[in-house]
């Protein structure tokens, strides 16, 4: 039961970030008016096709404005236009869930549907293929490196490990990216410049696969090397910490070999506090994902936010930030449940 | 007092610290430089107004990549005459000669020509002529152009005024009826007959500095004369100032983008803001975190349970989609520097908070505090007096590592295009040069530079940051 308990009381507070981010987006919407002008815009275009209509019905041209004027009213209160911005709070949330915001004006999906909700749909499996791999090949090598350097503190391993986590830490993401481009795909011609498959795809399974790692390699390297530096910054600290607690030196005292008390009594014991600093920095790659993307034009959500700053599409960018909030908030939970995994102390 | 010398003497006894220093007085000085020379409004007026960048060249690399290439480029060359070269009176007209003259030896043409005219003084109703030579080292010599100055408007009395406000600017090697002069040169010495229309889409440049060659045209070297000759119809006639450009292969120090602005101007703009993006935003930041952590942790009760609350769930929120919404939104109507500034804050302090908040509660339980309390000292007192100077160290570290958080994150949106229009950034070359595909290019200058010095910037702050750490928790200093 306890476990459970420390799940939802999780689970709730993420939830209340959605709703809070939720509601924040909505409110500047209205404040700002941009709410209305979305919204008048999808009314407008409903109301175009009605004119169409009615126009075959009606001749004549004082009746057909007073009907289609009729009808705007109508589409006008369908869509709560008429009623103040804070009154349609409920309404533009549930909008926003549900990307339910409207065409877009020129921003067009692979299958050419200009619905925000499809283009939003298609492009997620694509962000989430390439920041998975990106932390996971961080993680393995961030928590490698780090235990080792951190069992020789002070060596030339770690100093080269020190400076490498500053310079990753410094570097931004894009820049080290276009750094890549300029020596793998410009200069060497190795690697593509960007993008996800050649044109056209490869048809064949195991072609098309290979093709898809050859353009990944230069972005997930770039993520990597923006993130790992982290990784091994924080598992060095965290292991130095603990080695030097008493019960270490205890296990030491007692004649245990080495390598039992790197595993058993430092390793395990700060594998919790790891993971913490390691949660706090997802927001980092999901903002260091959207700047790589743009670099490589991978076909993920945060070239598209690039793409939508440009050409002003205002409901995609709302779309956009909401859908990355529920990304982050969800890896971030499946985190939690690890993090209870590893620490028995925080079940009950 | 002592315990503030220790610790800066244990902060200055790392190469680490000594390094992020003076890297931090480098970034601070050329800043104090900028502010002091740089008008206040360069963004609007200088950088982003093509006209005042138009005598440059375009795209072209820095000078010192002459060093690395075997290709020996041309160097970009203004010529001012504030006095023309020679005056001579001929049957009352009076001659103003310009002349500019030199050798030219090297692997690439120029990549263009041009000549404005300032202040043209003269009284005469007929205007001045102005006419444009080129001696080439073959002896050939052409007249590029012939072009009269605006004559008197009806009911305009002498003198005359021309090209005051703005100059008179042609540039030689885009205009038509260069085309027809060289065409005509091409045929006269060469025998080639090759239409004015070809001779533009050529290139100008290269069928005044070149000879044929095979299929095209290759570089003539030697010594070249530009003559530019003001003929007047009245002793009055004066031109303030006439300057000849011989466009240049490279440019400056950081070479030019497609628009042909110096980068390393725009580049030492830069400096300032980025501190004052890195040190406001981190400040305040600071600043907030601390009164909250600090009350927070002292009062308890639904006060520090609604602050917690707050700053969990802020914590909570990825910070680039709420950057990127809220500047998008706002920043038509608010700089967005300022937006940019703002959100950073809003969004970061709670990191801050639920730290300090741990220590104030530590600090709490401590005796002086409690002796505090029982003579009676007000909260307030207490808080800043006793439990913010305990604290304040630590606060101090955080400030320095949050400086390159908000370099970066302003870096990060000038790159998404959402960077402040009225002033470049380093974030917003980068984002120029990468738009107008400067990576695909090989635009090098345009694209590394601004990166490198977002880089420098940040490693400053990481390198202090990483100096004081040993200072502030003392645990990792046992370890050395």
């Amino acid at each position: 039961m306890g476990v459970l308990r420390t799940i939802g009381i999780r689970a709730l507070t993420l939830i209340g970030v959605v709703i809070a981010v939720l509601l924040m987006l909505v409110i500047v919407l209205g404040v700002t008016g941009l709410s209305d002008k979305m919204l008048k815009a999808i009314a407008d275009q409903i109301l175009m096709e009605i004119r169409q209509g009615l126009a075959r019905e009606i001749k004549d041209p004082e009746a057909l404005k007073a009907a289609i004027e009729q009808q705007r009213m109508e589409i006008y209160a369908a869509f709560g236009l008429d009623k103040p911005w804070y009154a349609r709070i409920p309404d533009m949330v549930v909008r926003v869930m549900t990307f339910d915001l409207g065409y877009t004006r020129t921003i067009k999906s692979f299958t050419g549907s200009q619905r925000v909700a499809d283009i939003i749909w298609e492009r997620l499996p694509n962000t989430i293929l390439l920041v998975t791999t990106a932390i996971a090949i961080s993680a393995v090598l961030g928590l490698i490196i780090g235990v080792k350097v951190a069992t020789r503190p002070g060596s030339r391993l770690d100093r080269v490990a020190s400076y490498f986590s500053a310079i990753s830490f410094a570097l931004p993401t894009w820049w080290t990216g276009i750094i890549f481009i300029f020596v793998f795909a410009f200069y060497f011609r190795l690697f593509p410049f960007g993008g996800m498959y050649s044109a056209p795809p490869p048809e064949e399974p195991l072609a098309r696969f290979l093709d898809l790692l050859w353009h990944a390699a230069l972005p997930v390297t770039t993520l990597v090397v923006a993130l790992v530096g982290s990784w091994i910054y924080v598992t060095r600290t965290i292991v130095l910490n603990t080695a030097q607690e008493d019960f270490v030196a205890a296990a030491r005292a007692k004649g245990l070999p080495e390598s039992v008390v790197r595993r058993r009594y430092i390793i395990r014991v700060a594998a919790p506090p790891i993971l913490t600093n390691i949660v706090l920095g997802l927001a980092g790659s999901i903002g260091g994902a959207i700047i790589t993307e743009t670099v490589f034009q991978w076909p993920g959500m945060g070239s598209l936010y690039y793409q939508a700053i440009f050409s002003l599409e205002e409901n995609l960018i709302i779309a956009l930030t909401f859908i990355f909030t529920v990304v982050y908030v969800a890896a971030r939970f499946i985190l939690e449940i690890l993090y209870i995994v590893l620490d028995p102390r925080v079940r009950y | 007092m002592s315990v503030g010398r220790d610790a800066l003497r244990e902060f200055w006894a790392s190469k680490v610290s000594k390094m992020g220093v003076a890297l931090l007085v480098l970034l601070v000085v050329v800043s104090v430089y900028v502010v002091l020379t740089y008008p206040l409004d360069f963004g609007l007026r200088y950088w982003n107004n093509p006209a005042y960048w138009a005598d440059n060249p375009k795209a072209v690399p820095p000078e010192w990549w002459n060093l690395f290439t075997d290709k020996k480029l041309p160097p970009h060359v203004i010529k001012d005459f504030h006095e023309p070269s020679d005056v001579r009176d001929q049957r009352g007209r009076r001659i103003l000669e310009y002349v500019y003259s030199f050798d030219f030896q090297y692997d690439e043409f120029p990549s263009f020509l041009s000549i404005s005219l300032n202040n043209v003084t003269f009284s005469s109703r007929r205007p001045p002529r102005v006419e444009i030579f080129l001696d080439r080292p073959d002896n050939i010599s052409v007249r590029l152009l012939r072009f009269t100055v605006t004559g008197p408007r009806p009911g305009e009395e002498a003198p005359y005024f021309r090209y005051v406000e703005a100059p008179n600017r042609v540039r030689i090697t885009g205009d038509k009826n260069v085309f027809s002069a060289l065409s005509a040169m091409l045929k006269k010495y060469y025998g080639l007959s090759i239409r004015p229309s070809e001779v533009g889409e050529i290139g100008a440049e290269k069928v005044a500095f070149g000879e044929p060659s095979g299929d095209g045209f290759k570089v003539l070297r030697g010594r070249y004369v530009l003559r530019a000759v003001v003929t007047g119809y009245d002793e009055d006639v004066d031109v303030g100032m006439l300057r000849m450009v011989v466009g240049g292969r490279v440019y400056g120090f950081s070479g030019t983008d497609t628009l042909g602005r110096d980068l390393a101007v725009g580049l030492l703009f830069g400096f300032p803001i980025a501190l004052l993006i890195g040190f406001l935003t981190s400040t305040v930041t600071t600043i907030i975190g601390a009164i909250t952590g600090v009350i927070s942790g002292y009062m308890g009760g639904k006060v520090d349970t609604g602050i917690q609350r707050l700053s969990d769930i802020i914590l909570n929120i990825p910070l680039l989609p709420i950057l990127i919404f809220f500047t998008f939104v706002l920043g038509t109507e608010i700089p967005r520097l300022w937006v940019i500034i703002a959100i950073l804050i809003a969004f970061s302090w709670p990191s801050l908070t639920i730290v300090v908040r741990p220590m104030v509660l530590q600090i709490r339980e401590s005796q002086f505090v409690e002796a505090a309390v029982a003579i009676g000292a007000p909260r307030l007192w207490i808080m800043f007096r006793h439990i913010f100077p305990q604290v304040a160290p630590f606060v101090f570290a955080q400030l320095i590592f949050f400086t390159p958080s908000a370099i970066l994150a302003e870096a990060a949106l000038s790159f998404l295009g959402l960077g402040d229009p009225s002033m470049p950034t380093w974030g917003q070359i980068l984002e120029t040069g990468f738009r107008s595909g400067g990576v695909y290019i090989g635009y090098w200058w345009w694209v590394l530079p601004p990166g490198l010095l977002i880089v420098f910037a940040a490693i400053t702050f990481v390198l202090i940051a990483l100096g004081l750490e040993p200072v502030v928790n003392p645990r990792l200093r046992r370890m050395k």
